[in-house]
């Protein structure tokens, strides 16, 4: 770690540095939006508004009604786990949900989100990244059921 | 039905460009802060006041820097420093379990829970349950090795 400072020093002070990188990531986010982001909401807009996705996900009523959730809101749950939480929010977007509704979304997604590539950084920390994965999911449930029961 | 949705699609990515914009105008601060920090070794001072409460979710002292660079930065942007730190600190087992149950519970605090505010959702809400969670079942485990011993 001190051996990059070091090395990177002479090219100027921190902050121009840190500026410097902000930019290139600020643009490679940018990008990010406007070819995964962008058409994943218009999809999901689609979906919503001609009721496609009411209609396919309408088995699901009794259990997201669990978490006071309409059953459109599984899209949002499985964008967010298996995908990441901008996924989840260009999902979620459309769906005119209220605010006890995204902040129980929120607390579960929060707690279990990307769990496939998170997995991978938790896996360099202990072996037991299976059983950790699988703690996030039941977290996450448990604690978004609880915050309904407190909300709703 | 397609000339349904083909009619729907221009006020679809009209909104789908503004909820685009609303993130850029939230994250991209973020982005400039966070290298900011980096820079300037925020997240590598030893901040000696949080031992104590290190010790407390079973933390030695060299957990604090991978801690802090899971909790702001998160597990993939924060991944670099995470696994590199914990490895040059020689941290125990017991103490990457900690950080790993701590952090999988709790990361990236600022970033997801700004992206569900903006979509209406209560900051409160969605961050001091995981929080709560992260302390009780970190302090939790730190306690059970305790009486092992």
């Amino acid at each position: 770690m001190s051996a990059e400072h070091t090395a990177s020093a002479p090219a100027g002070p921190p902050w121009r540095l840190a500026l410097g990188r902000s930019l290139g990531r600020g643009r490679k986010f940018l990008w990010f939006l406007l070819i995964n982001i962008l058409p994943l909401y218009v999809a999901s807009d689609l979906l919503v508004s001609s009721g496609a996705l009411a209609k396919i996900s309408g088995f699901l009523e009794p259990v997201m009604s669990l978490w006071g959730l309409p059953p459109e809101a599984a899209a949002v749950l499985m964008a967010g786990m298996l995908v990441n939480l901008y996924a989840a929010t260009a999902v979620a977007a459309p769906l005119a949900l209220s605010w006890q509704q995204i902040s129980v979304l929120g607390l579960i997604l929060g707690i279990a989100h990307s769990l496939i590539m998170e997995a991978v950084v938790v896996r360099q920390l202990t072996p037991r990244y299976h059983a950790l994965t699988l703690l996030r999911i039941v977290l996450g449930l448990g604690a978004g059921w609880l915050l309904a029961l407190v909300l709703c | 039905m397609l000339g349904q949705l083909i009619s729907m699609l221009p006020g679809a990515a009209l909104k789908g460009l503004v909820l685009c914009a609303e993130l850029a105008l939230v994250v991209l601060p973020l982005i400039v802060g966070y290298e900011m920090a980096k820079a300037y070794g925020v997240f590598e001072r030893p901040w000696k006041r949080l031992r104590p409460a290190l010790a407390v979710i079973g933390l030695g002292p060299g957990g604090l820097v991978p801690l802090l660079a899971g909790v702001f930065l998160g597990l993939l942007y924060g991944a670099g420093i995470l696994v590199s730190v914990s490895r040059e600190e020689g941290l125990a087992d017991s103490e990457r379990l900690a950080l790993a149950v701590f952090l999988v519970t709790c990361h990236a605090v600022v970033e997801d829970t700004a992206l569900f505010v903006i979509l209406g959702g209560s900051a409160f809400w969605i961050l001091a349950p995981r929080l709560v969670m992260a302390l009780g079942l970190t302090a939790w485990l730190a306690r059970r090795g305790r009486s092992r011993l």
